[in-house]
């Protein structure tokens, strides 16, 4: 089953078929879970690095991974989680923050300043609740269209 | 029964880091359900979560350190009282809202400073949890912080409540201090630990109108030794009770 020619660079692409349990429309490459994929002959190592420290999802992003390759016929693998280099909301690219918008939560912005809203765009919005539906995020409240919303907490 | 032993002196040093973020975790799920709005209720698990996090990832070094002769979970559910190393602080109660508070902002200010001390530490690994930890507890900070003002200077009871619920839990504050040779290894530099603390808890203090408590010298015996409150009994008591009725069960 498993191809005699297989490369990093197609399991990257299996990763990004892993969504984010708690967050679907983003997959674990574009959250920035997945560090780095090494072959070693025919086993396959993937580093991957929490988003929160207290992140539930944790053991779930290696259950998932895991399925995943077994799903792609590998046996031989291991996943390993390393806090070094420290995941930040930074790495979200401007891409990964467009489809978190169109999917109703507000990306994160530098000292969660300017918090937008989902669903009417504006920026007339105010925190109403620190800690919201999971560790990542806030609840706010929009001004304008007066409805409530996620933000993406800035890490 | 299995027997855990830590021995190595860096493994011991980062579990009573470990076991005191344990402990509040297990006392902040105690809220779970039981806080005064659904907001808090909200804030204090996810407060919780946060400590059974960083804990988690400490005892998974300390683990490390003792060549894997016991997994994390073993550690946590699987020793008894005198062999925890958590301070006495977390232990304590959550009376009223005001204790959670209080015990909160103690705590936070507290860890703030050890951790800034192991943001630069030669362990790669513990040097990015402690750099992670710095920016996730501001998120506790400004939640602790933001309560200790609003019930010192809210009303007659709820300043009363605060005051009292400081007032007692002082006590504890003292042995976080007394550093031993082991701390003294692992932290660059144990006075800056208490002075920043001072500067800390002093400053909200005033801004909070609450009192600061006469330091007095006490006769209160060591967490680092495994000398605890009455209370981490019961805590263990009713965190372990599955892990030990059930010793095989997995979720
Ligand atoms: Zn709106």
């Amino acid at each position: 089953m498993v191809s005699t020619n297989l490369n990093e660079k197609e399991i990257w692409g299996w990763m990004t078929e892993v969504p984010d349990p708690e967050i679907p429309i983003i997959n674990l490459v574009e959250l920035g879970v997945i560090r780095a994929v090494n072959l070693k002959g025919n086993a396959v190592e993937i580093i991957i690095t929490p988003t929160y420290t207290g992140c539930p999802a944790k053991q779930l992003f290696v259950d998932l991974i895991s399925e995943k390759l077994v799903e792609k016929g590998i046996n031989d693998f291991e996943v390993i989680s390393r806090i070094h280099p420290v995941w930040t909301t930074d790495w979200l690219s401007e891409e990964t923050k467009a489809k978190l918008l169109k999917d109703g939560i507000s990306p994160p912005t530098v000292h969660n300043k300017k918090i937008i809203c989902p669903h009417c765009k504006s920026y007339n919005t105010v925190l109403a609740s620190q800690f919201g539906s999971t560790p990542c995020q806030s609840l706010y409240k929009c001004l304008e269209c007066l409805e409530p919303f996620n933000y993406f907490k800035c890490l | 029964m299995m027997q855990i032993k830590i021995t190595n002196p860096f493994a011991k040093f980062l579990v009573r880091i470990a076991d005191s973020e344990i402990i509040l975790g297990q006392r902040l799920a105690e809220m779970c359900s039981n806080a005064p709005t659904l907001e808090e209720d909200i804030a204090l698990s996810n407060l919780g979560l946060d400590c059974f996090g960083r804990g988690e990832e400490l005892m998974k070094l300390v683990s490390a350190l003792e060549n894997n002769a016991f997994t994390p979970d073993d550690c946590v559910f699987r020793r008894n009282e005198r062999e925890y190393f958590c301070i006495k602080l977390v232990e304590q109660p959550n009376n009223d809202f005001a204790w959670v508070v209080v015990r909160q902002f103690l705590h936070d200010v507290y860890v703030t400073e050890i951790f800034k001390q192991l943001a630069t530490n030669e362990h790669q690994e513990l040097a990015a949890l402690s750099q992670k930890v710095l920016k996730e507890i501001e998120y506790s900070k400004m939640h602790s912080f933001d309560w200790l003002v609003r019930l010192g200077r809210g009303t007659e009871e709820s300043k009363m409540r605060t005051q009292n619920a400081l007032n007692v839990m002082w006590k504890y504050t003292e042995e976080l201090f007394l550093f031993d040779e082991i701390d003294k290894t692992y932290l660059s530099d144990t006075d800056a630990i208490a002075a920043n603390w001072n500067l800390g808890v002093n400053e909200m203090f005033a801004a909070a109108d609450l009192e600061r408590p006469a330091d007095k010298k006490r006769h209160i015996l060591d967490f680092r030794k495994g000398f605890h409150s009455e209370f981490l009994g019961l805590i263990l008591a009713d965190m372990q009770y599955l892990p030990r009725a059930y010793p095989d069960a997995k979720w």
